[in-house]
Formats: C-alpha cells, sequence, structure tokens
C-alpha cells in the first residue's frame, strides 16, 4: 500500500461467533399494514445464526436505535439487520448506531421492505410478508459473512485544481479559498471569464457580462489563496482523491505541475457550429448564430442596427440549431450522434436579445421562429411575455416540418408550416437570419480519457446521481462546475460551482481523507497469479501483479479501485472480492431467497 | 401469490436501478411478490457460474438490470454484455430457455421499464 494511504484504526478487530441482531421496523403502518412484521419476527427468531429478532413502530427513532443498543450490550449482539425502509434513507443511520455502541459499522445490512415489497405488494398481504421474511434471511446470510471493514485513510494536498477560468472555475476558486483551501486556476485560454467575455447584457440582471466577469476576476485577483495561470495547455491529469497531479505547460514551453487533494472540472462548453449550408450558414450573407449576433451588436451604437454595411430592418431567429435534433431529421454530428438534448438557456437568451433589439431598435421587425419555447427559471416567462407585447411574431414549427431558409441578394425568404395557424404555410422577408444554436461539451478528451472521466448520452460529464449527487464525478475527489455538466446558464453555473466547492470543501476538511472500503481486496493465498484481473480493470494503477513474498499476486491501490468489482467476475478460484460485497455473500443470499 | 410460484431474481446497480425500484415503490406501483430484488455496485461482479448456480437453486427467472450507458464505471457495462453473452451460450447447453435471463437497463426514474421487465419475465417463468 502506498504510503499516503493506510487503513483508519480499527475500532474491532474481533473474529467473534456471529450474533445476529434482527429488526422489523412497522414504519408506522407502512409496513405493518401490508407485512405481518410479526409472523416475520418470529420466523426470522428460529433463523440459524440469529440470536434475537424483534419488531417496533419506528426503527429509526432514538428509542428503536436504543434497541439494538441495549441488545449489543446485554445479548452481544455483532451484526444487525434492519428491516425497513429503503438503505438510502437509513443504512448510515443504523451503521452510526452499531458505531456509537462499539461494533463496527459496516457488519449492518439494511434490508428493503417498504418501497420494494409493502408499497408494491398492497393487496398480497401473504406475499408481502413471505417476501419479507426471505428478505431478512437473505440479509442474515449476508452480515454473517460480512468481515469488519476499515475506512481507508488518504493523505491529501490542502489543495484545489479548477480546471477552467470561466464564471464556474472563478466562483469555485473563490468558494474553496472562502473555505480556507488553497486553489489554483487552470485556463486555457488568455483570459478569464470564458464564454462570458463574448456575451452582452445578461438576464434577469441585466448586468453586462463583462462586468460581471471583471467583478469576480478583481475578487479572484485579490485573494492571496488563488493562483491564476492563463494559456495553461494541460497535458497530463492523473493520481487519486487527495493526490492528484496536473501537468500543464506555459507560453514558450515551460512545463508546471500542480499537486491538488480535489479537482474542479469548470471546463464549460462550446457553441454549436451549424455545419455550412444549414439554414444557409457559411454560404449565404447575413446568417448568423445567436453568440455571434451578440457579439456584433455590443459593438453597434443605438439608432441604426446594421451588418455588412446593410442596414438590418428585419431580422429572424431560429430557435433549436443544433439542439433537440432528430433521427432522420438532422445531420448527425462527427461522431455519428444527434443532439437530441435540448441546450436549455437559448430560448431565454434569444427571447432576451429580441427585447434587447426591440429596446435598441424598435423599428426592427423581428421574427421568432421556434418549435417549443422553454423559457424555464424564475420569472423567465416574463420575457417571452415583453417580446409579444414588443410585437415579435412567433410562429411553431414540428420537429419534423423544419423552416426552410432560401436566400438571394435582396435577403432571406422564410417559409414556416405554421403550427400556431393550423399548419398553414407562412413565408416571410428577413433581412438577418440569426440562428440559436444549442451548447455542445467542450473537447476535454485528453483530461477525460487519463482520468476515465464517465459521460452522458449527450457527451457532457456524467455527475454520480443528479439529485444525491448532483456535483459528484464517480471519480472520488473529482467535482463539476457548471455547464461542463450540462448546458447551464450563468447564475445557474456559479451556483453548481459553489456547490462543487463545498463538496471539495468537506472533502479536504481533513488532513486525511476517509473512504469507504468497497474496494476490490486479493486473499493472496487463494490467488495464482494469472494476471487475468488487471487486463479486465478500466482504471490505471488500481489493479497490478506484483511480487510479494517470492510469489506473484495481484495488488490493489484502493483509492484507485472504484469497487465495480470487473476484476471478481474473472478470478476462477475466488481470490478477489469487492469488500462488504463478495461472492459468497450473494451466493447464500442466492440460496436463501431460493429455497422453499 | 401462489405459494409454488418460481422466484424472479433482480439484480439492480446502487447508482441506477435500485433506486429505480425504489422509485416504483414510492409511486406505489404494483407487481407480484415472487420478486426478489438484490443490489451490488455493479453486475459485472458475477461471473457465469453465479446466474447458472442460481438456476441451480431453483430461481425461476433472472433481471439484470444494469445502469447502461449511465453506468458510472468505466467499460462495465460492455463487459458485462460480453458475460451474458457467454451466460446465454451455457444456458443453451444445458437446455434452460434463453428468456429466463433478460440484461436491460434500468434507470433511477424508469418505473414504466421495470414494470414492464417484471411482466416479462413473470410470463417467461410461467412458460418455464
Amino acid at each position: 500500500m502506498d504510503e499516503k494511504i493506510k487503513e483508519e484504526a480499527s475500532k474491532d478487530n474481533y473474529r467473534q461467533e456471529p450474533k445476529v441482531g434482527v429488526y422489523i421496523c412497522h414504519c408506522g403502518g407502512n409496513i405493518s399494514d401490508v407485512v405481518d412484521v410479526k409472523k416475520v419476527a418470529e420466523e426470522l427468531s428460529k433463523y440459524p445464526g440469529v440470536t434475537v429478532a424483534r419488531e417496533y413502530p419506528f426503527m429509526c427513532s432514538s428509542n428503536g436505535q436504543d434497541l439494538i443498543t441495549e441488545d449489543i450490550k446485554n445479548l452481544g449482539i455483532n451484526r444487525t439487520v434492519v428491516a425497513a425502509c429503503s438503505p438510502s434513507l437509513h443504512d448510515l443511520t443504523f451503521r452510526g448506531v452499531l458505531q456509537r455502541a462499539g461494533v463496527n459499522p459496516y457488519l449492518h445490512e439494511h434490508v428493503n421492505i417498504r418501497e420494494q415489497d409493502s408499497w408494491v405488494h398492497k393487496l398480497d398481504h401473504a406475499g408481502a410478508t413471505a417476501k419479507a421474511i426471505k428478505l431478512a434471511q437473505a440479509g442474515v446470510e449476508k452480515v454473517r459473512r460480512k468481515d469488519p471493514l476499515n475506512a481507508i485513510r488518504v493523505a491529501a494536498e490542502q489543495r484545489v485544481a479548477v480546471i477552467g477560468g470561466g464564471v464556474s472555475g472563478m466562483r469555485a476558486a473563490l468558494s474553496a479559498a472562502g473555505k480556507g483551501l488553497e486553489a489554483v486556476i487552470l485556463e486555457k485560454g488568455p483570459r478569464l471569464g470564458g464564454k462570458l467575455l463574448d456575451l452582452g447584457r445578461l438576464y434577469p440582471s441585466g448586468e453586462e457580462a463583462s462586468a460581471v466577469v471583471k467583478k469576480l476576476e478583481d475578487l479572484v485577483r485579490a485573494d492571496k489563496k488563488i493562483t491564476v495561470h492563463t494559456d495553461a495547455d494541460i497535458d497530463f491529469v492523473g493520481g487519486f482523491v487527495g493526490n492528484f497531479k496536473i501537468n500543464f505547460k506555459l507560453p514558450g514551453g515551460k512545463s508546471q505541475q500542480v499537486k491538488a487533494g480535489a479537482i474542479v472540472m469548470a471546463t464549460g462548453y462550446e457553441h454549436y457550429k451549424p455545419y455550412k449550408g444549414e439554414f444557409g450558414y457559411g454560404e449565404a450573407a447575413n446568417v448568423l448564430t445567436l453568440p455571434e449576433f451578440i457579439s456584433l451588436m455590443k459593438k453597434l451604437p443605438a439608432g441604426r442596427l446594421e451588418y455588412g454595411g446593410r442596414e438590418i430592418k428585419s431580422l429572424a431567429l431560429i430557435h433549436c440549431v443544433g439542439s433537440r435534433q432528430v433521427e432522420g431529421v438532422h445531420k448527425p454530428q462527427a461522431d455519428g450522434k444527434i443532439n437530441d438534448y435540448c441546450s436549455r438557456v437559448c430560448c431565454t437568451a434569444a427571447i432576451n436579445t429580441a427585447n434587447q433589439i426591440k429596446e435598441k431598435y424598435p423599428g426592427v421587425r423581428i421574427y421568432d421562429v421556434y418549435r417549443d419555447i422553454r423559457t424555464y427559471g424564475m420569472m423567465h416567462e416574463s420575457y417571452y411575455e415583453q417580446a409579444s407585447k414588443n410585437g415579435v411574431l412567433f410562429f411553431r414549427h414540428t420537429e419534423t416540418d423544419q423552416p426552410v431558409v432560401t436566400s438571394d441578394r435582396t435577403g432571406h425568404n422564410v417559409k414556416v408550416k405554421d403550427v400556431l395557424t393550423w399548419g398553414e404555410e407562412l413565408e416571410f422577408k428577413a433581412d438577418l437570419v440569426v440562428l440559436v444554436t444549442g451548447l455542445v461539451p467542450s473537447d476535454i478528451s485528453l483530461i477525460k480519457s487519463q482520468m476515465k472521466m464517465p459521460s452522458s448520452a449527450d457527451r457532457f460529464l456524467q455527475e454520480v446521481h443528479l439529485k444525491l449527487r448532483p456535483v459528484e464525478l464517480a471519480n472520488a475527489g473529482i467535482f463539476i462546475a457548471g455547464a461542463a455538466q450540462y448546458p447551464m446558464d450563468s447564475t445557474e453555473a456559479m451556483a453548481s460551482a459553489g456547490t462543487a466547492a463545498s463538496k471539495a470543501g468537506i472533502l479536504l476538511a481533513e488532513p486525511d481523507i476517509p473512504l469507504e472500503p468497497f474496494v476490490a481486496v486479493v486473499d493472496e493465498k487463494k490467488c495464482t497469479g494469472c494476471g487475468l484481473c488487471p487486463a479486465e480493470c478500466s482504471y490505471d494503477g488500481a489493479l497490478t501483479m506484483s511480487e510479494k513474498n517470492g510469489k506473484k499476486v495481484a495488488v490493489v491501490n484502493p483509492a484507485l479501485c472504484k469497487g465495480c468489482g470487473a476484476c471478481v467476475a474473472v478470478c476462477e478460484p475466488r481470490a478477489i472480492d469487492v469488500a462488504g460485497w463478495t461472492l459468497a455473500q450473494f451466493d447464500a443470499m442466492v440460496e436463501a431467497i431460493a429455497k422453499e | 401469490m401462489p405459494p409454488n410460484k418460481k422466484k424472479i431474481l433482480i439484480i439492480t446497480t446502487n447508482h441506477s436501478s435500485y433506486p429505480g425500484a425504489d422509485a416504483v415503490g414510492q409511486a406505489r406501483l404494483a407487481y407480484e411478490a415472487n420478486t426478489y430484488i438484490i443490489r451490488v455496485p455493479d453486475p459485472v461482479m458475477f461471473p457465469e457460474d453465479f446466474y447458472l448456480g442460481a438456476f441451480d437453486k431453483g430461481i425461476g427467472g433472472i433481471i439484470i438490470m444494469s445502469s447502461g450507458s449511465d453506468c458510472p464505471y468505466e467499460g462495465a457495462y460492455e463487459r458485462l454484455s460480453k458475460r451474458v453473452a457467454r451466460v446465454y451460450e451455457k444456458m443453451k447447453a444445458r437446455g434452460i430457455k434463453a428468456d429466463r435471463l433478460k440484461l436491460t437497463t434500468i434507470c433511477t426514474v424508469c418505473r414504466a421499464a421495470f414494470l414492464k421487465e417484471i411482466s416479462e419475465m413473470e410470463k417467461a417463468v410461467a412458460a418455464a
């Protein structure tokens, strides 16, 4: 084991005869109205290895928890099964009970007889009761085969590396620094600010994007805990939670390295680039994307909207370009996939821009061609109402009947089969066509492949769970901030960045990081040194072959192992298991379930 | 539930299909009580003989509810698919009908898909 990685001091290294306590929760009546909890407790009390089985109205209440504590004290219970609600709610609660009572917290098994039993078998009380008995028995079989586990502790660098210096990156660095951590921003571009540098007046505050960037940059530059490297070309990211290493080159080819305990991926997005000929883009004059138009508008004085020296009196906004694409209708991207996701922010951005045009150039006619208007967010619907009041004309098409733009020297002709007029084919002239383009992920393929970061089907970085672990990657110690995760506006991006920095702050709150011990473990006596398992492992350095006591054996780096168990399946002598989730446990559980 | 109904083993993942099964319960949707859900970090950990052993023990049908393309473990789904293909070959050699094992993808909110898979497996198990 690496010197930076050690097992947490064990509270109990005993190998006592398992004495299992089984506790059946009524959950008020949520369980007991359907499951005969008395019968379950009675059956379990007779089950081999079970010392005591009880039922109680609310096991999670302090009185319920005290029942277990008392049994540990008086009956010598050293393993518990609680049959109750989903483990997502109270597994940790009962692990805590064991820990406080001096029993290893991993000698607990939580059995779900609510969400996966009483709530789904309401009309079959006998069936639900029989199932609860079997599930609890399987839980007993599992817990009897559990070994005490100790959290793995990894010495950690008290520093956060923030990749990307846009608003998300700056916000994440400021939040991390506010928690007392050092933060290092690595920005590939020459300036901090990212995509906001190109934008104009932002919704909902009405602030200029450049002012927001300046405000954040001033704070970042003034904070002694934050180091900024612009023009940083990252060529290597490696290591593991607590001990990441990032190599990068600065202009002139000078190489540098940052060591960090956590990484925040604030790598942002790119604007979708229409292909040549998509609604005339790149072929006809006067076809721009919305970001290009916003850049243009920033430079123009009030009074006359012009492009290429010509006054623009009418303008068509075409939504969903590069977003919500449909198989068979839209041209696939370079990787063969279509962008079927909604880019979320473009509707509001487009309508906000339409309102700004009307404010600055009231005489300009605006035609807004959309499939669905999705001005999501607090009060954003008011932009749509405002645009309607401002005289913006809306046309709605279906996903298959795309608008058609034809161009000549006099301008553009836009044809729409309009749903709002019951499918009538409408046609209008526009001096300028603005394509409301979606967002696509930044190209971070090098970092993603080096760190094996997961992507969603949309190619953005994929969090572990959208609700339960929304800014965490499966890679321990790496967090996501902003639009690297999915399209979001700057308000959301900064909120997400604050969350990511908070998670990094919690992780690095102590110099040693505790990790769940559910990683692969090798029984060196059983290991034949065949070498099949490292080939199954997707994580560099997590599983290697090494000489130990004159024998070739598989060796796991617990800080790099993700605990997926891919190695387990190929080990014929069953020398590898995921701690806490062993094959022997599952075999015994299936045996218990199958038994009549 | 009739007493002799064959049991269905449902293998779920901590990240995805186990919360999906919880979501079915939270919505108070119903399915049959001969269904037994176990959860694992990822079903890729099970060797071929685990499935065959489960059939030998008397399990009627097995549904592997993986996380599919949302799997947080690099390459795990691809490895799992290949392994399940090998399990099918071994099942065929032993005369076990292929529809008694199903590899599918269930997300945290895939309630309808979850119920559909169970319904189909109930039919397969009844016909076996």
